[in-house]
């Protein structure tokens, strides 16, 4: 169970302060998609929730170990932004390798490359490949870190139509195969219809759930 | 809060620790000069008349320097950003960006070389209408004429690339609304590059304030002696070192001043190359004839001088010079300080502005209540040079080599290492800064969701986009160090000597034809390093 319990956020802008109070759970192999118009906090959400931001208040709680106080490399998650998932000057292969810790055999890396449409192209230059193509790529890596959280930060932005269905499809079936908690930000409710078990909507810094 | 940090440790400590050092060097130079200045004097106290007058004329030539460069700087980069098809614009502006690390002595030689008493000016002047310019060139006008060599060109440079920064979609707005090039100018180009005018002009304005080796020569008497030569002065000539101190004094708590509140002002000095899309249609033809004219003058005016330094410099007699012990050991001297400076400066760069850029990011501290302190102590400890100019930290070195004996060649390298690498860093660091800051800001959840930090973060992610700007910094502190004059004019000697401290001795000593050699292989160094440099830099790969 991954388990969100009050976790609260102060920001302050020049004129006004802003309070964020977020409350959600999570079973294995569940998609929470999270929607809402920009500027409500879906992405201080996941930046809490990643340890990119430090909550004054509340818990995270991962099958019974909370995460608050760990950086974001020691949290068990992995993320997919919208952009610079990659470092386009280097092959698509040491773009995999450099988010793995330890040895991963050659071989691993040409199923999970097969296994995301993109068979043949470890060799090829990140920023050779179009944005769909670079976002696979970035779901690879994921996939390879085999983490428990997968959190999606409106990565099919910008993406045509036949590639974000690919995606969406992708995401729903590694969730559902690898029992992930997986987390989707995103202002495309129909995204969320597509693929989600629940979604919620954010506004004025707190969840509601649709 | 201190777990926080704790999280950014590995880039923190070094940088911070950089910082401490420069800062407590700077505090015992400071210590070294008041425990010797043994005066009890307040600051104004000290001000006498013959101080007094020191000071108005450094801050009037500095003041007029400024306005003239930063105009003159103004409208040649204005210029330049509209006539992109000038013939060999390109070479004009490369020529423009290395006027900051041509050596200072050579300027002064290519200005004499053309508007001295026996200079080509003057021959022309005599032939064509019997008229002797006589000496101009010495005193306030050869003063101002130098300073605007060297920083109007280093203002068109910098200005240059703000005027390309602006949107082609505002030009297009302006030239919908039938905005006049003036109206235009006001409305549109004014607005874009007047943060870069404010902050280049005070870094103009420190540097014309302490400069030294073009008042030192084109002073020509001591009416027109600036704070810093005067403290050579009586160091080297007078052997006064109380005045000395009372000046350096003087100048010290001025320029920390006026650094302390320039420290935060942005200047854009990047290697970034210019050449913007094109405006699709033509200027007006007025516009047009002075932006021509414009280009063509100063460009006249900056080749000129470097090509007098070639013209002169290849009658010379190459055998005579090189076979010459004391120009060997300058020779070796300089390249082995300017490799050392540059290769610390690199380094102490990489560190500083690793620490800095953690108070720069939300993502980082920037929301820490010490994240500001922080920024600005480490953003003054790298424009510590301008706060300490180089007499006085060379006097500093001076007295410390007299209380501390040791071998002379120690103190005067550690005091030329010393002076460039500090002279360096505010460049360097304006050049690295910003490009760090970048990667950081395009990587850092990339790199921390990865869990890539230390060195793999350095090669993979770090080293491809700083590379560049990398180089041309090892070149710029490379040359910034092969040509000063500052600190050496306190420690040279026959047994210690650099190429600027020997060409200089030349040219006193009216050895022209050596000093036309000296001058041009001093040239030709310093613009191949700084040509090429970056070049293999840019070349190297990651795999």
């Amino acid at each position: 169970m991954l388990d969100i319990k009050d976790l609260t956020y102060r920001y302050k802008t020049q004129n006004q302060e802003n309070i964020y109070n977020f409350s959600l759970n999570a079973k294995k192999g569940e998609i929470v998609g999270i929607v809402g118009a920009s500027g409500n906090g879906k992405s201080t959400l996941l930046d809490l929730i990643s340890g990119f931001l430090e909550p004054i208040e509340g818990d995270i709680v991962c099958d019974g170990t909370s995460l608050i106080g760990l950086s974001p490399q020691k949290r068990p998650m992995t993320i997919l932004f919208q952009n610079y998932n990659l470092f386009e000057h280097l092959s698509v292969e040491k773009n995999i390798r450099l988010g793995i810790q330890g040895k991963i055999e050659q071989k691993k890396i040409y199923e999970i490359l097969q296994l995301v449409g993109l068979d043949g192209y470890e060799n090829k230059t990140a920023k050779t490949l179009s944005g769909g193509q670079q976002q696979r790529v970035a779901l690879a890596r994921s996939l390879l870190r085999d983490k428990p959280i997968l959190l999606l930060d409106e990565p099919f932005t910008g993406l045509d139509f036949d590639t974000r269905m690919l995606m969406l499809k992708l995401v729903k079936d590694i969730t559902k195969t690898k029992n992930l908690y997986t987390m989707m930000v995103t202002h495309e409710l129909s995204d969320c219809d597509k693929i989600a078990d629940k979604v919620y909507e954010v506004k004025n810094g707190k969840l509601t759930l649709l | 809060m201190f777990k926080k940090y704790g999280r950014f440790k590995s880039s923190l400590i070094p940088g911070l620790l950089i910082s401490f050092f420069l800062l407590t060097l700077a505090v015992f130079l400071f210590f070294t000069l008041y425990e010797n200045s043994n005066t009890n004097e307040s600051l104004f106290a000290v001000l006498s008349p013959r101080i007094l007058k020191l000071l108005k004329f450094t801050v009037f030539q500095a003041t007029l320097s400024t306005i003239f460069s930063i105009l003159i700087g103004i409208v040649l980069a204005w210029s330049l950003s509209h006539q992109q098809k000038f013939p060999n614009r390109a070479l004009l502006v490369a020529l423009f960006s290395s006027s900051l690390v041509l050596p200072t002595i050579i300027v002064v030689l290519g200005l004499i070389t053309i508007l001295g008493r026996n200079g080509w000016l003057n021959h022309i002047s005599l032939n064509l209408f019997n008229h002797s310019f006589e000496g101009f060139l010495y005193g306030l006008s050869g003063i101002l004429i130098a300073h605007v060599y060297l920083n109007g060109s280093y203002a068109a440079r910098s200005l240059l690339h703000s005027f390309e920064s602006i949107p082609k979609e505002k030009y297009k707005l302006a030239k919908s609304l039938g905005f006049s090039t003036c109206k235009r100018f006001y409305y549109i180009e004014w607005p874009a590059i007047k943060t870069t005018v404010f902050s280049v002009s005070s870094i103009v304005f420190l540097l014309c304030f302490t400069s030294f080796a073009i008042v030192l020569i084109l002073g020509g008497n001591p009416s027109y002696n600036t704070l810093e030569v005067a403290i050579y002065e009586a160091v080297k000539l007078d052997f006064d070192i109380s005045f000395a101190l009372e000046l350096a004094f003087l100048q010290l708590s001025i320029s920390v001043v006026l650094v302390f509140f320039t420290s935060s002002l942005k200047t854009d000095i990047s290697n970034i190359k210019t050449g913007s899309e094109m405006i699709p249609w033509s200027e007006p033809f007025g516009a047009k004839i002075v932006q021509k004219f414009t280009i063509f003058i100063f460009g006249l005016f900056f080749l000129l001088p470097l090509l007098a330094i070639v013209v002169d410099g290849v009658g010379a007699d190459y055998m005579k010079i090189l076979s010459s012990s004391i120009f060997i050991k300058s020779f070796d001297t300089s390249i082995v300080i300017a490799t050392l400076s540059s290769l610390i400066t690199i380094f102490f760069t990489l560190l500083l502005s690793g620490a800095k850029r953690n108070f720069a990011l939300k993502s980082r501290l920037a929301d820490s209540k010490l994240a500001s302190i922080f920024e600005i102590l480490i953003s003054f400890s790298g424009t510590l040079y301008l706060a300490i100019p180089s007499l006085v930290l060379g006097l500093g070195f001076f007295l410390l080599s007299q209380k501390f004996l040791a071998p002379q060649a120690f103190w005067a390298t550690f005091a030329l290492l010393s002076a460039n690498v500090l002279m360096s860093l505010p460049f360097s660091l304006s050049i690295i800064y910003p490009a760090m800051l970048k990667t950081a800001t395009r990587y850092d959840k990339l790199c921390f969701s990865l869990g890539i930090g230390g060195i793999k973060r350095f090669i993979y992610c770090e080293w491809p986009f700083l590379k560049e700007s990398i180089g041309y910094v090892i070149a710029l502190s490379f040359c910034l160090s092969l040509g000063d004059l500052g600190i050496i004019s306190l420690f040279g000697s026959q047994d210690f000597s650099t190429l600027p401290w020997y060409l200089y001795g030349l040219m006193g000593s009216y050895k022209n034809s050596d000093a036309s050699g000296v001058a041009l292989i001093l040239l030709s160094l310093v613009l191949g390093v700084f040509i090429l440099l970056p070049k293999v830099f840019s070349r190297s790969r990651v795999a």
